[in-house]
């Protein structure tokens, strides 16, 4: 990560670019530069527009005022599209997979870029291009089988080397590693490193802030669409840069864990199995906020989706309140007191179709009822203003549609949601993916306030730092199974991360 | 961002949904007043007639409604209506069954039918465009097996009331619509069963975690759709007092251009009821005055496709926004 790396004429200038959208003003005046052989990060809050500046580069948007140079050329930007783009060797790794899940690795990276034969897809010569653009890679990613078949690492180095077939000297990574486990990313960083050594400029948007001091030249901070500060990462400290997204200071992001923990034990596990976990055994009690750590596929989203009836348990027993009890379907598991706040919230969690107010009363319909039939809508806006007030939403209408929001704000509506049903165990799986530091800190507050109030919190976090922060225990799963158990007072992040990677476990 | 700025911007977004809302009644009654320029559209017995033959078609529509709303399709509409007509002139004529029971039988068959739809679609897993077109075949088999594909004729006259009788100078037809409107208009915007419609509709994933019977939701669509076409069947068979084989043939392709001018989305979540009925009069209107200044019928079906592509492709447009 020398500095000298920064030489040469820069590969993109933005200058000055101002990007409208009917509502918002997405960036004003915004300009930064992409060297070769830089990694530059790019932060800022959801919403601040670092998504908008990356497409305005890739030609997904046109900017209204500004400047463009790539490769030293100004670029016209009536005749700037995706294609052009990725002509002027622009390219774009996104975190969402744009792959086309029955095809091969192949299949993928060269679609459109067939090499031919005639009118004939010369699959000799691709497979030829494709073996020289893995050795470069140094990946032994299999790309002869169809994509579903590999593990989520691997679709994004695929998603990655379609970006470098395309002669990429520009690439844009949004939000890359945002769900790898450690050891893959330690893989992305190594072919990050050798694109840098390739003189390739690369854009880095990431959430993580550790990713930013890990691999990162220099960075360039964003907030409410204005450009707030561009330097270099060896000069930067976390907590400022902390500072410098969302205003805030870093010790204040986790709150004081509450001295909250009942004896009341709200649900208990014994030698739970189902599809994907198995011999789970944990308790939880009133007030208490129970993590649950582990990589990728170890089983932790499967254990919440069972015990919320979505994903079949095959034996073992559930306790809820002392009392032997099975949740077959969501349904029961809300009857029971129980709430799931999803992993993939846009798919998952939120009704986009919706407004505020019928997301937040989604899962209590039968709450506002007259006469056991009509919905009574004034109780149903009352009881969801009251909460969402509490929950320091911020709306202008529960009849505002809920895409409206930011991704921190609808995640609010989801929590919400279960405690406009009452629920008495909330069982969050990633609650802050995706969000960012500002919201992330008000959703901790939130877990804090609930087992406060003696509710239950079951917590799937893939950042140890978050459940290190929150928990009063934690389990660790490894490929299904509960490997280690700690408390509060003897947490210790090394021995989590070796219970985490499955060394804990080798016993002969 | 300023209040006052956040305030503007609000008012241009309701500004913008009030008008997403309402555009198919502004386009109704421009429609509606444009047509009144012709002497023989504004008589009253026009207007009643252009009325009278709406209520069925919306009877019909609303059921196909709750089925798009779910996010699903009923092809099964036509062989319902085609098998329900000809059973109850069958039964009644041939068989001699009275017709309140005839209405009854024919009633349970279709709820029937409603149920099969449902199921395969919820438990097969079958594609809803497959499984109710599967359906549709099965019953057009049935009907014509039952009447060798002739007509059955001879219904009492005093079925044709249904369809043609009139309270002072309103039909019954349209008393009855309106009716089943407001029924349907509370069930879908008053009631927890209906606000789940919409929930599935819009994100069955996530209504099936909120705790919604999302099965029991789309079954009940299925159900909802067929008894409501058989309702329609009933009064097309009693406009002209027989059964039909044929009834409903053309009919699924007016249902889907009604539900979708009035507002609902395709993709399940979005639509109301009041929007369906204006939809309906909105393509009866132009059929009516296509018919008035003597349009041939292959060109209708001509003017009501286009109208039908225009519709879906500004909605598809809106979205993308």
């Amino acid at each position: 990560m020398t500095k000298e790396t920064k030489s040469g004429s820069p590969l993109i200038e933005l200058k000055d670019c101002t990007k409208l959208f009917p509502a918002t003003v997405a960036l004003d005046q915004v300009s930064f530069t992409v060297y070769p052989g830089e990694v530059h990060a790019l932060v800022g809050e959801n919403g601040a527009g670092k998504s908008t500046l990356v497409k305005c580069i890739s030609g997904e948007y046109i900017m209204n005022e500004g400047e463009l140079t790539v490769e030293g050329e100004k670029i016209n930007l009536k005749e700037y599209n995706v294609r052009e783009a990725q002509n002027r060797h622009i390219g774009i790794v996104h975190q969402e997979f744009q792959l086309m899940p029955e095809m091969t690795g192949i299949e993928n990276i060269y679609v459109g870029h067939y090499s031919k034969k005639g009118p004939f897809v010369d699959w000799k010569a691709l497979e030829a291009r494709a073996k020289k653009l893995f050795e470069f890679l140094g990946s032994d990613v299999n790309y002869n089988v169809p994509v579903k078949s590999l593990r989520t690492a691997d679709k994004q180095i695929i998603q990655l080397a379609r970006a470098l077939a395309l002669d990429a000297k520009t690439i844009i990574f949004d939000e890359l590693t945002a769900v790898l486990p450690e050891a893959d990313i330690n893989n992305i960083y190594r072919i990050i490193d050798l694109l840098r050594e390739n003189d390739i400029g690369i854009i880095y948007i990431s959430h993580r802030l550790d990713e930013i001091f890990d691999i990162c030249d220099r960075y360039t901070v964003l907030m409410d669409g204005k450009h707030v500060e561009t330097g270099d990462v060896e000069n930067l400290t976390k907590d400022r840069l902390i500072q410098l997204i969302s205003g805030r200071e870093l010790t204040k992001v986790y709150p004081p864990v509450p001295d909250s923990v009942t004896e009341e034990v709200f649900l208990e596990l014994k030698n739970l199995s189902g599809k994907g976990f198995k011999n789970i055994n944990l308790t939880a009690n009133r007030g208490e906020v129970v993590g649950i750590a582990g990589l990728v596929g170890a089983g932790k989203t499967e254990l919440l989706q069972a015990l919320f009836g979505n994903n079949p348990v095959t034996s073992g027993e559930i306790y809820i309140d002392g009392k032997k009890t099975k949740t077959p379907t969501p349904q029961v598991a809300i009857k029971k007191g129980l709430g799931l706040i999803p992993d993939e919230r846009r798919l998952l969690g939120l009704n986009r179709v919706f407004d505020v107010q019928k997301n937040a009363t989604l899962a209590s319909l039968d709450k506002f009822k007259i006469a056991n039939v009509f919905m009574n809508q004034k109780q149903e806006t009352a009881e969801t203003e009251k909460v969402m007030d509490q929950l320091n939403l911020k709306y202008y209408s529960l009849k505002q549609n809920i895409n409206t929001l930011s991704g921190g704000n609808q995640q609010k509506v989801v929590v919400g949601k279960w405690i406009i049903a009452d629920t008495e165990l909330y069982l969050m799986d990633e609650p802050t993916r995706g969000i960012d530091v500002g919201a992330k800190s008000e959703i901790y507050y939130l877990i804090n306030d609930l087992v406060s109030r003696g509710k239950c919190v079951i917590l799937v976090s893939p950042e140890l730092e978050e459940l290190l922060g929150l928990c009063h225990k934690i389990y660790v799963m490894y490929e299904g199974e509960i490997c280690y158990e700690t408390e509060r007072a003897d947490f210790s992040q090394e021995e989590i991360m070796t219970y985490l990677l499955g060394s804990g476990k080798i016993a002969h | 961002m300023s209040n006052s700025k956040q305030k503007s911007i609000n008012s241009g977004l309701r500004l913008k949904t009030f008008l997403n809302d309402w555009m198919i009644v502004f386009l109704f009654i421009i429609l509606f007043a444009l047509s009144c320029l012709n002497p023989n559209f504004r008589t009253t017995t026009n207007i009643m007639n252009i009325l009278r033959q709406a209520s069925f078609v919306a009877i019909i529509a609303m059921g196909e409604f709750f089925v798009i709303l779910v996010g699903h399709m009923d092809m099964s509409i036509t062989s319902t209506i085609n098998i329900v007509s000809i059973f109850f002139a069958g039964f009644v004529v041939n068989n001699g069954i009275p017709m309140g029971p005839a209405f009854l039988i024919v009633l349970f068959m279709s709820i029937f039918i409603g149920i099969i739809n449902g199921l395969l679609v919820v438990y097969g897993k079958v594609p809803s465009f497959i499984a109710t077109l599967v359906v549709m075949n099965i019953l057009k088999g049935l009907s014509y097996i039952y009447s060798g594909g002739l007509p059955i004729s001879g219904l009492p006259s005093s079925f044709g009331d249904l369809a043609l009788g009139k309270l002072g100078v309103v039909p019954y037809a349209l008393i009855l619509m309106v009716a089943v409107a407001i029924i349907l208009y509370i069930f879908s915007e008053h009631t927890a069963v209906g606000r789940s419609f919409y929930a599935v509709g819009g994100n069955s994933e996530a209504s099936k975690l909120s705790g919604i019977n999302i099965k029991f939701v789309i079954i009940l669509a299925f159900v909802i759709c067929a008894i409501l076409s058989a309702i329609g069947a009933l009064g097309l068979t009693s406009r002209t007092l027989s059964g039909n084989v044929t009834l409903g043939d053309n009919i699924l392709f007016d249902v889907m251009t009604i539900c979708v001018l009035g507002g609902t989305s395709l993709s399940g979540g979005k639509g109301r009821v009041v929007g369906v009925v204006i939809g309906t009069l909105f393509l009866q209107v132009i059929s009516n005055i296509m018919v008035i200044l003597g349009v041939n019928t292959y060109l209708q079906w001509v003017v009501k496709g286009l109208i039908l592509i225009v519709v879906v492709l500004i909605d598809s447009r809106s979205k993308k926004e």
